[in-house]
């Protein structure tokens, strides 16, 4: 998701807002993942009240799966001419990244934040940072990293090669029919150009440069660069690559289907009342301990789905600290819409993933990642409980 | 309960004997820092990890004073650190050449200086805290750490992501040490006089102290006001111990390893937030210099590494079932500790006897202790905690009357 923004910075260096609708775009499909993440961070703090710094890593280990598991069907860096993928192969690497996120997060809650559970909340925390540590660095050692692998772009399958193109407002057709008409006259000259090159056997860059011809060819080549500037600034377009509109939809299935469960099946319905008073539900014949796991399980999965699309269709390079700054954007996200509140990290996601490629249309692409604590900050001044969360009155 | 909040009055030459005695003995343990730089001049690198090991128990102690003495959640520790670092350092490039001051005097004054930017900023950070509690306040504190970081990347006159280099480079250890001490001595003076009893009342219970009529704000910002200053006077001995300050060094996991070391001496203890922060800030670069008998760096090999993971898994199971199920005297209860740290080490010799006969872990060329020491340091936060989750020494401070107590009992039980 880095790299998406990065390649935007080119794009808006200055309030363009021929590229608003792009930026846009591209805010939205970051601020998918973002939520995808947040939901983890936000369903382990409504239901533990604990800041699961460990989340990140998850994260991590996830999009690492999905390395191994395109390496296993043979789509290494230096896998030469190989047949591109299939949706079972995609199918099968979010499953595996997501199992296995799963057994991680739930390994990680047994280990280290259950003992952990009645004692202080700064004590589990600091459990949380170690638990981190631990994984980047422990990852450091058995991971590979040097050069930071990133999944092949071939496992796409044919079908979501490519991308969409949206034309919101087409270019002017007068200036359409004159750049067809200066790309046949750049043809023209540059053709004139190489007969007199071969007739002569000189080279072009022999010639010096107020050469007639070489001049004419400069001056059409000129006009049609000049033109295709101007119908790109007079219309506006949204690109979207196929495999991008394809996360997209999955992450709003996922989030879906995360919905569905919470709202409607006992199993939710035991996390909502665990994430309300953890005590009383345990009184009520909750079994609070299966709820935590469960809670882990399905926000790691989450993750884990979040970093194969991450890996597969941004195609982010992996490095065992690479989960490190989305985890603490998402956490951000998360305590953005009202931490413990899943519409609310949602909506934290996509707010942190406009605003960064906001900030970065408006050419100010260094502070990209300070917007979203200062974004945090402003809402939390005015709102101490987060958008969508409530901030509870403290009484005697 | 709390000892901190003991109050005694002892009689007058007693009161002013042990000040100067302190006095006197902190000046003496300058001194003592001072001087080593001569018997140490061939070993530089111990000498400068003496010396640096000082900035991180001035870090530690006065984020104790806002994390474990006022109950404030702050994570974003390094942002004053930095600030203190980039004012100083920038003043003393500008400014220093034209000024008729000595280096030590001047960096004294920088000291002041930074301390005081640091404190703007930490009025700053801890306006909102009014509004916001725990974690909100926490992941505020973060970002502002965050946000200081990147817009000094973005100032081209600081040097941007390049870094800022600090000339003259002015080495002063014994400053080091003695801002440590004053932060220290601050922090329990606090603790012991009427004054710090507002802020342990924040910590216990924010709205039953502002019902007895404290002024909770009050206390709350003065805390971070305090705490950010000495990081920032720390910051400044930093810059000018390094001559060069980049805006990677004030990282958040620089902000997360000074609240573990709080943590992990135990919130609210100045001797345990002093001991843990010596121990964490010496415990990687010790494992950095570890050597095998031929002098080459030392290497774990696979089994020695899969088998100390399996014992720690092991000796931490064990300890939390002698600690929670085990109802015996104090001293058997030690004894029962010590036996299944020693158990442990038995089973880690052979679990890597197992792992060694194992064909693939046996060949396989293990890692360099550098590489593992990160690993080694997140291990023991994670052992310390899930044994001793209040922090090595809990609420307690280390205290005469108490290490007296600790011998007279041992020479009644021995009569």
């Amino acid at each position: 998701m880095i790299d998406l923004v990065t390649s935007g910075a080119l794009a808006g260096l200055s309030l363009d807002p021929s590229t608003l609708p792009q930026q846009l775009v591209n805010g939205l499909l970051i601020g998918a993942i973002y939520a995808l993440i947040a939901l983890g961070y936000t369903m382990v703090y409504g239901v533990l009240r604990l800041i699961n710094f460990a989340h990140g890593e998850v994260f991590m280990l996830g999009a690492y799966a999905a390395l191994f598991v395109s390496y296993g069907f043979g789509y290494t860096a230096d896998a030469g001419d190989i047949a591109g993928g299939t949706w079972t192969l995609l199918a099968i690497m979010l499953l595996v990244s997501m199992i296995s996120c799963a057994i991680v997060g739930a390994v990680i809650e047994f280990f280290a934040y259950r003992p952990m559970r009645n004692q202080t909340r700064i004590a589990a925390l600091i459990t949380a940072i170690g638990v981190s540590l631990l994984i980047q660095y422990g990852g450091q050692l058995f991971l590979p990293a040097q050069p930071p692998p990133s999944i092949s772009e071939k496992v796409l399958p044919a079908d979501i090669r490519g991308s969409y193109d949206f034309n919101l407002i087409s270019p002017d057709p007068q200036l359409e029919s004159d750049l067809a008409a200066a790309k046949t006259a750049a043809d023209a000259a540059d053709s004139e150009l190489e007969k007199m090159l071969t007739d002569t056997g000189q080279r072009e860059f022999d010639l010096e440069p107020e050469h007639p011809l070489r001049a004419a060819k400069f001056e059409t080549i000129g006009e049609v660069r000049s033109l295709s500037a101007e119908i790109e600034n007079s219309s506006v377009s949204v690109t979207v690559p196929r495999g991008q509109a394809v996360m997209f939809g999955t992450v709003v299935l996922l989030m879906t289907l995360l919905w569905w469960l919470v709202m409607h099946t006992r199993t939710g319905r035991a996390m909502r009342a665990a994430s309300h008073d953890f005590d009383s539900a345990s009184l009520m014949g909750i079994n609070v301990n299966r709820v935590v796991t469960i809670t882990f399980i399905i926000g790691s999965a989450l993750a884990g789905a979040g970093a194969m699309m991450n890996a597969t269709f941004l195609r982010t390079p992996l490095t065992p600290f690479f989960g490190f700054m989305p985890g603490v954007k998402a956490f951000v996200a998360a305590v953005l819409g009202g931490i413990g509140n899943i519409p609310g990290a949602v909506l934290g996601g996509f707010v942190m993933g406009l605003a960064e490629t906001l900030v970065v249309w408006a050419g100010y692409g260094q502070y990209k990642d300070a917007v979203a604590f200062v974004i945090l900050i402003v809402i939390l001044l005015f709102r101490p409980g987060g958008l969508l969360g409530s901030s509870k009155v403290e009484k005697v | 309960m709390n000892p901190a909040v003991e109050i005694q009055k002892p009689s007058l030459l007693k009161f002013w004997g042990s000040r100067v005695i302190s006095a006197i003995a902190a000046i003496a343990f300058c001194a003592g820092i001072q001087s080593l730089g001569g018997p140490l001049a061939d070993n530089e690198f111990l000498y400068r990890i003496i010396v640096l090991s000082g900035l991180y128990v001035t870090l530690a102690v006065s984020l104790n004073l806002i994390n474990g003495i006022t109950g404030q959640f702050s994570i974003g520790h390094a942002a004053f650190y930095q600030v203190g670092a980039y004012t100083a350092g920038y003043l003393t490039v500008r400014m220093f050449s034209t000024q008729q001051i000595g280096e030590v005097p001047w960096l004294i004054l920088m000291c002041l200086v930074g301390a005081a930017a640091a404190a703007i900023t930490g009025l700053i950070v801890g306006l909102p805290s009014l509004r916001l509690k725990g974690d909100y306040l926490a992941i505020v504190t973060l970002g502002f750490g965050e946000i200081i970081r990147i817009i000094a990347i973005n100032i081209d006159e600081v040097g941007g992501a390049y870094g800022l280099s600090i000339v003259p480079k002015i080495q002063s250890p014994w400053l080091i040490w003695a801002l440590a001490i004053l932060c220290i001595a601050v922090c329990r003076n606090l603790l012991k006089t009427a004054h710090g009893l507002p802020f342990l009342a924040v910590r216990e219970d924010e709205v039953a102290s502002s019902a007895m009529g404290v002024s909770t704000t009050k206390i709350k910002v003065t805390a971070f006001v305090i705490g950010s200053s000495f990081a920032g006077a720390a910051g400044a001995l930093l810059a000018h111990y390094e001559a060069f300050i980049t805006p990677d060094m004030f990282k958040m996991e620089v902000s997360f390893i000074v609240l573990t070391m709080v943590v992990i001496g135990g919130t609210g203890s100045i001797t345990g937030s002093t001991v843990a922060a010596l121990a964490l800030f010496l415990l990687p670069e010790w494992l950095r210099g570890l050597k095998e008998a031929n002098g080459d760096a030392l290497v774990v090999s696979a089994p020695q590494l899969l088998g100390a993971t399996l014992a720690i898994i092991a000796y931490i199971a064990l300890a939390r079932r002698v600690r929670d199920h085990y109802h015996g005297k104090p001293i058997q209860k030690a004894g029962f500790q010590f036996g299944v740290a020693a158990a442990s080490l038995v089973l880690f010799f052979l679990f890597k006897a197992v792992f060694a006969q194992i064909g693939g872990l046996a060949g396989h060329e293990g890692w360099e202790i550098n590489s593992l020491r990160m690993a080694i340091f997140a291990a023991v936060l994670i052992v310390i905690m899930l044994l001793r989750p209040q922090g090595v020494f809990g609420h307690h401070e280390f205290s005469w009357a108490w290490l007296k107590s600790l011998f007279v009992k041992k020479k009644q039980e021995a009569s």
